[in-house]
């Protein structure tokens, strides 16, 4: 067993657990808890004697744990020791060297001062009043004496320290959903102030999601207000994934384009369901690949601010009707089902002559005064009740545009349905 | 699909080619970003990439179409570019467009629908902010818009946008713009003619301005 201890100024129970979560990517054994001391810090611990081979090594991960921290700003404290208590106990230290024996972790602590160890005030005061100088000379005692005069929780403590007795931590279960949140000391008012706390807890996904080796395709984010219901935002992507910063671009996208309904007294952030993350092979000549990724990746950010609906693709639809010849899909239904060539011709023969721009609505105009091309005579519809009955020409239009216009069979009124731009 | 060995071969031999070209363009004092992508696309007709300073729509760059009214021919002239840029598995972003691009005529133009995004915002901003992500995409040919009210250093926000990914940005927008000053590559006046579409190079970087060319209009 080799335990790395991060040591963290007090933090709400919430963020350590958050932290915990995302501390899951490094070890799939974590505690959160206290280390004991006077100063009430929070503590988290990782088993990394099976994980360390795959990180490279001890002092690669240490490094690289103490870099995603400082990144997420955290100021913590790191150690390393085969024992729960040695660990919290080097990092209390300041030691930037790893124990990784028990021998190595004992020439270690020597010449500690008796400061450092978790003990509680009045032990720490009883070993003062000794007039004992370091933690090497309070262990050179014989362990019978040491229970005799400092009761016997100073004694197995001791003990746990240096792996003569077993020290039973409080395991984290991997929950089956991902929820995490955090409470604000004072309510924000700018939504952009919520990016910060937003990226630890998408540190915290990303770590949940790295241990269970899944991704995500949508996740919800809750904004509690303290007198009206809570806002809650779904962001969706385009392809599963569980890279933090992507799912930070995107709701910073969200967060941009919204006006909050009341000040955020928290932030939640829950993920329910859980993808096989798409592997990609990072082939820098397969550069369709990285084109489909930042193809993707630019849809995404697009809808993130815009909305859903607000990215479309566009095909065709079996409808004589000029209005109801087309449709549009959304662009993320799209990509995701796209195996198969969104439109192709038609089967029957060669498409009518249409223009390329469309209005909306067709426009009531005056007759024209001249005609170019035309008629013709579309008529349909009259099963659903949306029946038309039109005579469509070319006409001339104002600065010499062509216009694509029609004479309603009924009431002979024209109308401009479209430009040939 | 090929054979990994095939493929190899074939990436083995664009680089060769590259290679030669570099070697070949420094001889010659060439500029080292003159063959980091193609200068440009060809538009489709003959007469006008004559006339453009690398042969066609500019990469990499913003070029503003003025035309004179709408329904001239404005958006044909640039369909065949478009085509081609489907074709190659490029994608293309109309963003805010004034009509609805319509899909039967585009498909008749040779236009792969669902290599469309049609892009609708609410306001003049939110356009230009999705215009500018849609030119940064590489995998995004070319990003047709239609930007209302933007000054000089909008339109440049939207040229480096365009600079870093070498796609073509297409900017539709009235011809009362002409006077104002702009860093776009390629600016064109476009009219409607007796035979055809007339287009007056307004300004083209590196090359000839105020040369008309016709274009047979689409309408026909």
């Amino acid at each position: 067993m080799l335990w790395l201890c991060i040591l963290l100024p007090p933090l709400e129970p919430a963020a350590l657990h958050n932290l915990a979560l995302w501390a899951l990517q490094w070890s799939s054994q974590v505690s959160d808890g206290h280390d004991g001391s006077d100063g009430g810090a929070a503590a988290l611990w990782l088993e990394i004697g099976a994980s360390r081979q795959l990180f490279g090594g001890a002092d690669t991960l240490r490094a690289r744990i103490a870099v995603e921290l400082a990144a997420l700003g955290y100021s913590a404290r790191l150690g390393i020791a085969p024992t729960p208590q040695g660990a919290a106990l080097l990092a209390r230290a300041g030691h930037t060297e790893n124990a990784t024996t028990l021998t190595a972790l004992l020439t270690l602590l020597q010449p500690l001062p008796l400061g450092c160890l978790a003990l509680a005030p009045e032990q720490q005061a009883a070993l003062r009043s000794t007039g004992l100088g370091s933690i090497g000379e309070l262990l050179a005692l014989p362990a019978a004496a040491l229970a005799r005069r400092f009761g016997p929780g100073t004694s197995h403590t001791l003990r746990q320290l240096c792996g003569q007795a077993p020290e039973p931590l409080r395991m984290l279960r991997v929950p089956p959903q991902f929820s995490s949140r955090c409470e604000f000391s004072f309510a924000l008012t700018d939504a952009t102030a919520l990016l910060f706390p937003l990226q630890r807890l998408l540190a915290g996904l990303q770590g949940y999601l790295r241990s269970l080796d899944r991704a995500v395709q949508r996740y919800t984010l809750r904004l509690e207000h303290r007198q009206c219901a809570a806002t809650c935002l779904e962001i969706g992507l385009a392809r599963p994934t569980r890279e933090a910063a992507l799912l930070l671009t995107l709701a910073r996208e969200r967060l941009a384009a919204l006006a909050l309904a009341a000040p955020v007294q928290a932030l939640g952030l829950a993920a329910r369901e859980f993808l096989q993350p798409l592997v990609l092979q990072m082939d820098c000549f397969s550069q369709s690949v990285q084109h489909s990724e930042q193809l993707q990746t630019t849809i995404d950010r697009l809808v993130a601010r815009l909305g859903a609906g607000a990215v479309q693709t566009l095909g065709l639809a079996a409808d004589h009707r000029p209005e109801r010849a087309w449709t549009a899909l959304t662009a993320q239904q799209h990509t995701a089902v796209s195996a198969a060539p969104a439109t192709t011709m038609p089967a029957r023969g060669v498409p009518p002559l249409r223009p390329c721009w469309l209005l909306p609505e067709p426009r009531g105009i005056e007759a024209p005064q001249e005609l170019l091309a035309g008629p013709e005579r579309i008529e349909s519809g009259w099963w659903d009740g949306a029946d038309i009955a039109r005579d469509y020409y070319l006409a001339r239009g104002a600065a010499g545009a062509h216009w694509w216009v029609y004479r309603d069979l009924r009431s002979g009124a024209w109308h401009l349905h479209g430009l040939w731009a | 699909m090929m054979r990994p060995a095939e493929q190899r071969a074939a990436v083995l031999a664009q680089l060769d080619q590259a290679c030669r070209r570099v070697r070949a363009d420094g001889r010659s004092g060439a500029r080292a970003d003159e063959y980091a992508r193609p200068a440009a696309r060809a538009t489709g007709f003959s007469e006008l990439d004559a006339l453009l300073p690398g042969g066609g729509w500019p990469a990499g760059a913003i070029t503003e179409l003025m035309p004179e009214a709408q329904g001239i021919g404005e958006l044909s002239l640039v369909l065949p570019a478009l085509a081609q840029l489907c074709g190659a598995g490029q994608h293309v972003a109309w963003i805010a467009p004034p009509f609805l691009p319509y899909p039967p005529a585009l498909l008749r133009h040779g236009i792969a629908l669902g290599q469309l995004l049609w892009i609708q915002t609410l306001d003049a901003r939110t356009a230009l902010w999705a215009a500018e992500q849609a030119l940064r995409c590489p995998a995004i040919g070319a990003v047709l818009a239609w930007p209302a009210g933007v000054d000089e250093r909008r339109l440049r926000r939207l040229q480096l946008a365009a600079e870093s990914s070498g796609s073509c940005g297409l900017l539709y927008r009235p011809q009362s713009c002409a006077q104002q000053h702009s860093p776009a590559a390629l600016r064109l006046l476009l009219r409607a003619g007796a035979a055809g579409l007339h287009i007056d190079i307004h300004k083209a970087r590196g090359g000839r301005t105020h040369a008309v060319v016709v274009h047979p209009a689409a309408a026909a």
